[in-house]
């Protein structure tokens, strides 16, 4: 061991004249020896470019609440939080912008109002919506996506909607996301660029599939207690409908469910059916603390604080994922994911494609026939709304048969997506976006 | 079967109460017999430099509700603190750092109780540490001035306490537990699927009776009866068979190989279905469940300890030597008791249940009865016993930091050896200079790249020519002993989990320095 | 700054332009897929209330052998915005007396639930359930009464189908008629 260079009776934080964002200007004006070069920039210009960025922070819950303190404190001024979210007690152990005293009110508007009011400066723009209730002019404007979400539903909404973002044309369409996740002692975080690296739809596979017991053991010969909650959940509460809908934040809901699962258990000797699991099971709860959001939210920031600085290098092209687990000592494991080729996200972006709009939905899927990359002899199409047109099955044939002689001016609009599938494709879809090259003359 | 289930008292239908509900998340990973640990804990933070990793750390553990903290900082909070540290707030400027911390942390969470020091200005540490405080846990901050340091130190010694030591700067940090002697775990939360133990090479008179009881008119059961045998009952029987064609039970590979096609034969497939499941989880099974048990090497280790005096009357190491002297009676552990689910009817599965759960309470009352001979003995609670033996094969024993010391060089040595191998291995490079370099400023606000070469140089005389080493006291020194939030958030999000790993015996501790590169998103974890 | 942001940047590209139309969702896509590749035999056909919503359809099986022969039954299939990666909802919308079928509707298939996989298709599923009506399993029952009565007397449960399909009653439960004259 060393030993002590200096002898001092306290040691003061290095004394600098009234800078406020000293510690972050120690690397945001001077070049490390791990630098890039070539996209670092020591003067001023890049911290006002950096203070000019707009950042999505997706969730305002255990992971989001960090998100928000940590990028406000690596000198971020405009952020913007989404989360549909009202505040529970259980989320206090953990949510820690959050008082006894917000229960119920919207998690985006207090975290945004707490960390705009504790850090001078910053500011947060709440939207206590949906994420999906958002348009792509929304996502439009931010710089860096950073998601701190339970759902992988909600990450796959977003994932699909910042790779259908990006125009090649257009650089600032590309958003970088970062996903963060947590369960118990454990979670990972990671850095995507969208049609780039590998997504969250390449990396599904890292989630395991929560463990499904069949129907007939739950109805007929149940052994574990989770066995006889979800006999309750599912079959007890449909037969006999005890309140209308069931809502799992409702603890009479709850009761309900606990009582049938504690009877059936009785009946069938199986113990361990509590309150805390009857809970468990139907809200499919994962364990939640504060510490673990507090690595994952960080890394997360730390790498978004690289991605806007280039103070560092970041994670991305090469390593893009970080897993950690505490449970076992510590271990970390940081890799790279690959890329998949057949994704059904990134490896399917839609091509445009300028048709006529006054051609006929028949003589349209003539053309696709004849074109290169697709010779589709037999194709069924789509757009979000219409069922466009379907070779099969039968009784679908009949009813978009009709559509063969309108023209296609009627049945899209113009730049709007289609998807085609043709059984010569194999597992592969397209995806056209439409141009029109003419004006459709509806009549 | 006329086993009377015992453990079948209905629990009362209240619902939660409000600490629970509030706790919910946190009581599903540590219980609450973990929880009451954490609220009966008292911890200090010496906090100095930038000050910001621990204030962090706290976070995370006035959140779960810890019982007490104190926060002991001579500084006034400048400028520059309010741009790293979330918890001082425009008001706090000027004012003292320790009490506006404590204020904005004690608003996480009613439960928490918060004090600070120096109350007045230029009050003597020792004051602090002189005071009949009983804090179960000491965090301190780097750089920290010497003095401090070694009265910390000190104390810890002497109450026998765990200290744990926080340096963060620039894209850095590495954090450290300093246990005061030998630390055992009981609760480790093994996997679920690591737990398995269904001794099937040694089934006892009872669970062998069952299974033969249940397969003895094997070819003449119904479809539903044979397709519902569970798994354990099908390997047993099987087991049997082979045993008595072959002499001996399959151990190699080859021969569970073979014995997975004598299970898998045994199926009907003349149903709709072409198949059984209970058989296919019984060849599914055949590998991990067959096999001799053989001791972990950490209980290895638990039994190899010689605990000193103080240790000796612990529960913990009475319950080691119970268990222990159990284990060189029957050449096994005591049965931890619990079956996985398997496909069966819902009473035979029962059934089977209770024959694996009377098998370890007459276990864990042998283990008592050893228990009860000391001298001891009597004051140890038989829950304590149980939980023992229901985790013995993951038991888990931590040294002190003061046994078998390792000098740095010879950490150092064998690191770098490694990293030469690294083009080969792909194995990522050492953390071990960023520790160095810290370390190398444990005393001072800031240094050159150059100073932290000569002080690194004193341990490892070849520092300056290992280009790695150079890089990172670059990068050190571009820190110039500032703090970014978010390399001290993670690391007092690890700090915090490490503490609250330490406070309840609960899963398994660093052993004992971790080390952060935020640069790589990287940790190593080395004994130092 | 990242590099990929400081290429040549074209502030006034009409990036915006059919950003605001709805995207076909991979669940949509991959239905088409199934959809269109779909072999049914004659004795199953799919309805689509609206053809326009290509996850919600339902499906009629006659069965032409077995059991069930003479019968017409129909199931709604509700695929949901995760497919291919979770299983499509199946439920039967008539009561019916069958041993893998409760009185709710509910459908006990390993596919539908535990054995699902997104490399599975929607064939596989109906297929699936055509084999219910051609070989009921008893073993693993979700209508426990019905499965006893398959296994403990085979032609009475026979007997039981048939009157149950005619809108009879079957061990104090009414049934649904569904037979097809």
């Amino acid at each position: 061991m060393s030993q002590p260079v200096m002898v001092a009776s306290t040691l003061q934080a290095p004394t600098v004249p009234d800078s406020r964002w000293i510690y972050l200007d120690n690397v945001r004006q001077k070049k490390g020896p791990f630098t890039d070069e070539e996209s670092f920039d020591a003067s001023g210009e890049a911290v006002s470019a950096m203070e000019k960025m707009k950042l999505l922070v997706i969730g305002a819950g255990g992971l989001g609440c960090e998100i928000l303190k940590d990028l406000a404190l690596s000198g971020f001024k405009d952020i913007h939080v989404i989360d549909m979210d009202t505040i529970d007690v259980s989320n206090l152990n953990r949510q820690f912008l959050f008082r006894q005293s917000d229960v119920g009110k919207s998690k985006a508007e207090v975290a945004a109002r707490f960390v705009e009011k504790r850090v001078k400066g910053v500011s947060i723009t709440p939207h206590n919506c949906k994420i999906q209730d958002k348009d792509d002019e929304f996502y439009m404007q931010f710089n860096i996506v950073i998601c701190g979400l339970d759902s992988i539903e909600a990450r796959r909404w977003i994932n699909s909607t910042l790779v259908d973002l990006v125009d090649n044309e257009n650089p600032e369409s590309l958003k970088p996301l970062i996903d963060g996740g947590t369960e118990g002692f454990k979670g990972q975080s990671r850095v995507i660029f969208p049609t780039m690296t590998s997504c969250i739809e390449c990396q599904l596979d890292m989630h395991a599939p929560r463990a499904a017991v069949p129907l007939c053991t739950l109805a007929t010969i149940p052994r574990q207690p989770e066995h006889c909650i979800e006999w309750a959940h599912i079959m007890a509460w449909e037969q006999e409908k005890p309140f209308p809908k069931l809502d799992n934040d409702d603890p009479e809901h709850i009761t309900w469910l606990y009582k049938k699962a504690l009877a059936r258990a009785q009946e069938f000797n199986i113990s361990g059916v509590t309150y805390s699991l009857t809970q468990g099971v139907v809200k499919n709860i994962i364990p939640a603390i504060a510490s673990t959001n507090a690595i994952i939210a960080a890394s997360c920031c730390n790498e978004a604080f690289k991605i806007a600085t280039s103070t560092n290098p970041s994670l991305g092209f090469e390593e893009n994922y970080m897993m950690y687990s505490g449970n076992d000592s510590i271990y970390t494991y940081t890799f790279k994911h690959e890329k998949k080729d057949d994704c059904p996200v990134c490896g399917n972006i839609a091509r445009n494609m300028e048709i006529d709009p006054n051609f006929t939905l028949e003589e349209f899927i003539e053309s696709l026939a004849a074109r290169p990359e697709a010779q589709l002899k037999k194709p069924s199409i789509r757009s979000e709304q219409k069922t466009i047109y379907m070779q099969s099955p039968e009784s679908l044939e009949l009813k978009t048969r009709p559509n063969l002689v309108k023209k296609m001016g009627e049945l899209v609009e113009d730049g709007e997506e289609i998807g085609v599938s043709d059984p010569s494709l194999g597992s592969v879809n397209f995806k056209y976006r439409l141009r029109f090259s003419k004006p459709f003359k509806s009549h | 079967m006329t086993e009377v289930v015992t453990d079948q008292t209905p629990p009362l239908l209240n619902g939660p109460t409000d600490k629970e509900k509030k706790y919910d998340r946190q009581l599903r990973l540590w219980a609450a017999n973990g929880q009451q640990a954490l609220e009966d804990a008292h911890i200090l933070l010496l906090n100095s430099g930038s000050g910001t990793v621990g204030v962090e750390t706290l976070k995370n553990l006035v959140l779960p509700g810890i019982g007490k903290f104190t926060i002991a900082d001579s500084s006034v909070v400048t400028e520059a603190d309010l741009g790293v540290n979330f918890f001082l707030d425009e008001e706090s400027l000027g004012q003292s750092r320790a009490e506006c911390c404590v204020r904005l942390l004690q608003e996480l969470n009613p439960d928490v109780k918060g004090d600070w020091f120096p109350k007045q200005k230029g009050e003597e540490l020792e004051n602090l540490l002189s005071v009949d405080q009983k804090y179960t846990l000491i965090m301190y901050s780097l750089p920290i001035d010497p003095r401090s340091l070694a009265l910390v130190q000190e104390y810890s010694r002497q109450q026998k306490i765990p200290l744990v030591a926080l340096h963060s700067a620039g894209f850095y940090s590495y954090f450290r537990i300093i246990l005061p002697g030998s630390f055992p775990i009981v609760d480790t939360h093994p996997d679920s699927t690591a737990t398995t133990d269904l001794r099937l090479l040694n089934p006892w008179p009872e669970l062998s009776d069952f299974a033969a009881k249940l397969t003895d008119n094997i070819e003449n059961l119904s479809a539903l009866e044979h397709g519902h045998i569970p798994y354990v009952v099908l390997l047993l029987y099987y087991l049997k068979r082979w045993k008595e064609s072959h002499g001996n039970y399959p151990t190699t590979y080859q021969d569970k190989k073979a014995f997975r096609e004598f299970v898998s034969a045994g199926a009907r497939t003349d149903n709709p279905e072409g198949g059984e499941e209970n058989f296919d989880e019984a060849v599914a099974a055949v590998l991990k469940t067959v096999t001799v048990p053989s001791i972990p090497s950490s209980v290895k280790a638990v039994f190899d300890h010689k605990p000193d005096d103080a240790e000796s009357s612990s529960s913990f190491w009475i319950i080691a030597d119970a268990v222990k002297r159990f284990y060189e009676k029957h050449n096994e552990l005591p049965l931890p008791g619990s079956v996985p689910d398997m496909k069966a009817q819902s009473s035979v599965y029962v059934q089977l249940q209770n024959i694996y759960k009377a098998k370890a309470r007459q276990d864990v009352a042998e283990v008592l009865e050893t228990v009860r001979s000391h001298p001891h003995g009597n004051e140890i609670d038989i829950g304590e016993v149980e939980t023992f033996c229901k985790n013995a094969a993951f038991i888990k024993l931590i040294h002190g930091a003061d046994a078998s010391p390792v000098s740095i060089q010879t950490i150092a040595e064998n690191e770098f050896q490694s990293d030469e191998n690294a083009p080969l291995t792909m194995m990522p490079l050492s953390l071990l200079p960023i520790y160095l370099a810290l370390n190398a400023t444990s005393h001072v606000p800031s240094a050159s790249a150059s100073d932290i070469l000569a002080i690194i140089s004193k341990d490892i005389p070849d520092a300056a020519s290992n280009p790695r080493i150079v890089k990172v006291a670059e990068e050190v020194a571009r820190a110039n002993g500032g703090e970014l939030h978010n390399i001290s958030a993670l690391t007092g999000g690890m700090a915090s989990q490490e503490v609250i790993k330490i406070i309840t015996k609960q899963y398994i501790p660093i052993d004992n320095t971790c080390i952060f590169d935020g640069i790589t998103s990287r940790t190593q974890v080395l004994r130092i | 700054m990242l590099k990929i942001w400081s290429m040549q940047q074209d502030a006034n590209a009409d990036a915006a332009a059919g950003t605001k139309k709805k995207k076909v969702t991979a669940a949509q896509l991959r239905i088409q897929k199934d959809l269109s590749e779909l072999a049914l035999p004659s004795t199953m056909k799919t309805d689509f209330p609206d053809p326009d919503d290509t996850l919600n359809f339902t499906l009629t099986i006659e069965p032409d052998e077995g059991m069930y022969k003479g019968g017409r039954f129909h199931f709604t299939f509700a695929i949901p915005q995760s497919f291919p990666h979770e299983a499509p909802k199946v439920k039967c919308t008539q009561k019916i007396y069958h041993p893998n079928i409760d009185l709710d509707g509910n459908v006990c298939l390993n596919i539908l639930r535990e054995d699902w996989k997104p490399v599975l298709n929607l064939q596989a599923v109906i297929i699936g359930l055509q084999f219910l009506f051609l070989e009921p399993n008893a073993s693993d029952p979700l209508n426990k009464e019905a499965a006893e009565d398959l296994r403990s007397n085979r032609e009475g449960f026979k007997r039981n189908v048939r009157s149950a399909m005619g809108g009879g009653s079957v061990k104090h439960q009414t049934f649904e008629r569904v037979l097809k004259t």
